[in-house]
């Protein structure tokens, strides 16, 4: 293979894989989105959570990895549904704008309590690092095929639910129209609270993967949330398939861009592309509410 | 129910005016008969620095205890006032607003992050107060602090040369440094490259990654490429943790080179030994072979005396002995006289109280520190320093040198 040839398709592996991780949570976001209207930047420290969540699970109780991602995702759930219920619904009548803010503060309390439990040392997941495969001349982590692996199983399950199953079918109407839904009989509080499970966990699942390539601290979620949300917004906010473009999209992006810009500008990709997708199609590549 | 409201009369007024003005006046009758010298201490207590504040604030009380235990200084008691800067500017500016305007101290000692002190250092050297600090940002001895500043931490120009140092030392022929994007991370680069050539060394390369990204390969990549024998890896603790899951991942076996602070207890703990075996570590270091680290331990009862408490025991030295070379406990006679006790052909003194023994003699001493030399240049960093290294092997730190 060329060197160029090699460095790009290292570049895109890199890419598909940090891509696929970050379109984890963004899914989370971008569902909570379609059926509840805003954007819940709460998910931070719900990715936090959850990576905790996974922590206790695998180092305390000794699990291994794929269980304590469950438990990431149910914990993150579970306290996305309480949050939800006790803080941000009485918000919801007052707008977007307001739950919005009220979903920042919300984040940045339960970021602290994880802080106050936890302290802000950095921790890591009890799982051993194994040098990369080479495949040619191209690298391939086994972690990393790993989490590639858990994220494309979270997301075939959640399609599966989405398009099969009268629950799923039920929040796709919600989100496509609520007072429609409202008059079919569907209970719209218990599909807000569904997503939120759903979207949150999702979350939760996304921070103890980006902690099992990393190392968890409760900034952990908060570090990521800007490139989430971008990738949330680059895809179409509101639609699934969306966010998996979106996230790919940025991953993707980040990484091609160091053949010109020296790695400190890697960052600015996502946001070009948020800026390039609203002023060019400002409904996002996929457009919204979208399923 | 009716609400009665007390409303003080026209002659109870202008009693209680009376007696604020009597008390006003009071001070300055207690002054003057030897009222105890209050010096002001502005630490994080609480915030990103409450491990090191508490730790600094007690080392000063304890060279004062000292000092007042022999007599005081000028013929005070000498009394610190502490207060808390929170590690945040905003609160750093309240609290020293009131130690130079409420409490009128000569001297503020202690700020510790760079933001803080960037914040504080106007409204002393306006006033004419003396800071003492360890924020260790370029720019602030750079600041037009017309003298009112010293800081015992060395910068990142003074840091870089003795990496480079160091790294040619080991015997690391071709060089590549990561780092993160920070204010210091560009100075230190073009030091260390200016710096490793004189010793037979080169750098090959350098990038500087964007923070908070959850993996490096990439970079990773782009550093092996180059081929180094060692690589340089200047950020902070969570991207350096990334960084040596990437470089492990990636087969790369050689050297690497970090700051204490980015490769932690908590680091090694986090990490599988294999991925951290074999990287050295350096950071600022106490003086550990003087006489006045020897004192600084009995002293604060403390077997390893750290950085921060060695160079907040200097400061507290410092200050005492140039108030009584001043012969007057303010800011510019602080100023005027600290290079006179610290540095020059003087006879070397190791505390406080030995200096002001050979001062009350009229002799002319040079203080040799805890922390270092504590010999200052004209901006007020300090000349030169010890660093410590450490390697890491088997998941723990061993101690390597002290130079």
């Amino acid at each position: 293979m060329p060197p160029i040839v090699a460095e790009i398709a290292q570049l895109v592996v890199n890419g598909v894989m940090a891509g696929t991780i970050l379109a984890v949570p963004a899914i989370g976001l971008t569902a909570i989105y379609a059926v509840l209207r805003f954007p819940n930047f709460a998910l931070a420290s719900h990715a936090t959570i959850g990576a905790f969540a996974g922590y206790i699970a695998n180092v305390k109780f000794g699990l291994p990895i794929l269980p304590s991602v469950i438990v990431a995702f149910l914990a993150a759930g579970l306290v996305g549904v309480a949050t939800d219920e006790v803080v941000l619904k009485q918000f919801r009548p007052s707008g977007f704008i307001t739950t919005a803010i009220a979903s920042i503060a919300l984040t940045i309390a339960l970021e602290n309590i994880v802080r106050f439990g936890f302290g802000n040392e950095l921790r890591g997941y009890a799982l051993p690092i194994e040098r990369d495969w080479r495949f040619a001349s191209i690298r391939v982590g086994p972690q990393q095929l790993q989490n590639l692996a858990i994220a494309a199983v979270a997301m075939a399950a959640l399609f599966s639910f989405l398009a099969f199953t009268r629950t799923g079918k039920a929040m796709r109407a919600v989100a496509d129209n609520p007072m429609l839904a409202s008059i079919k009989g569907i209970n719209a509080d218990m599909i807000s609270r569904l997503v939120n499970f759903v979207g949150m966990g999702l979350a939760g699942l996304g921070g103890m993967l980006i902690g099992l390539d990393t190392s968890i601290d409760p900034l952990t979620g908060f570090r990521s949330i800007l490139s989430v949300f971008a990738a949330a917004v680059v895809g179409g906010l509101g639609s699934i398939p969306g966010a998996v473009v979106g996230a790919l999209t940025v991953g993707i992006g980040e990484e091609l861009c160091l053949l010109f810009l020296s790695p400190d500008y890697r960052s600015v990709v996502g946001f070009v592309a948020i800026l390039l997708v609203l002023t060019l199609r400002p409904r996002g590549i996929l457009g919204q509410r979208e399923y | 129910m009716t609400k009665h409201r007390v409303t003080p009369s026209r002659r109870q007024f202008v009693k209680g005016a009376g007696a604020l003005a009597l008390a006003g006046m009071a001070p300055a009758i207690v002054r003057a008969q030897g009222a105890p010298l209050q010096l002001g201490v502005l630490t994080p207590l609480t915030g990103a620095g409450g491990f090191d504040g508490p730790r600094m604030a007690k080392a000063m009380q304890a060279v004062m205890d000292e000092v007042n235990a022999a007599g005081g200084l000028l013929g005070r008691k000498v009394v610190l006032v502490i207060e808390d800067d929170q590690t945040n500017p905003e609160a750093a500016v309240r609290a020293a607003r009131k130690l130079i305007d409420v409490t009128k101290v000569p001297v503020i000692m202690g700020t510790w992050a760079s933001a803080v002190t960037a914040a504080v250092a106007p409204v002393c050297w306006e006033s004419r107060t003396f800071l003492t600090t360890v924020s260790g940002a370029d720019p602030i001895t750079l600041l037009p602090h017309q003298g009112y500043l010293i800081r015992t931490q060395p910068n990142s120009q003074m840091q870089g040369a003795k990496h480079a140092e160091y790294i040619a030392s080991t015997g690391a022929k071709r060089v590549f440094i990561m780092s993160i994007q920070a204010p210091f991370s560009q100075p230190t680069q073009n030091r260390v490259k200016e710096v490793l050539p004189k010793f037979g060394s080169e750098l090959i390369g350098g990038l500087i990654y964007d923070k908070d990204k959850t993996t490096y390969r990439s970079e990773v990549d782009q550093a092996l490429k180059a081929n180094p024998d060692l690589i340089y890896l200047n950020g902070y603790a969570p991207d350096v943790t990334v960084l040596l899951r990437d470089l492990y991942r990636a087969g790369y076996t050689g050297p690497r080179f970090a700051q204490s602070y980015a490769v932690t207890t908590k680091v090694l703990e986090s990490l599988p030994p294999e991925v951290t075996e074999g990287v050295i570590t350096v950071q600022p270091s106490a003086d550990i072979g003087s006489p006045a680290f020897d004192l600084a331990k009995q002293r604060l009862g403390v077997a390893d005396p750290d950085s921060y408490e060695t160079q907040a025991t200097d400061w507290a030295s410092l200050v005492a002995l140039s108030i009584a070379k001043a012969k007057e406990a303010t800011g510019t006679g602080i100023r005027d006289n600290v290079r006179k006790i610290s540095q020059g052909g003087g006879v070397k003194v190791y505390s406080a109280v030995d200096g002001l023994k050979l001062l009350a003699q009229g002799k002319d001493i040079n203080y040799e520190g805890a922390s270092g030399p504590c010999d200052f240049n004209e901006i007020g960093d300090i000349l030169d320093c010890k660093f410590r290294y450490n390697k890491v092997s088997g998941g723990k730190f061993v101690f390597v040198k002290v130079a």
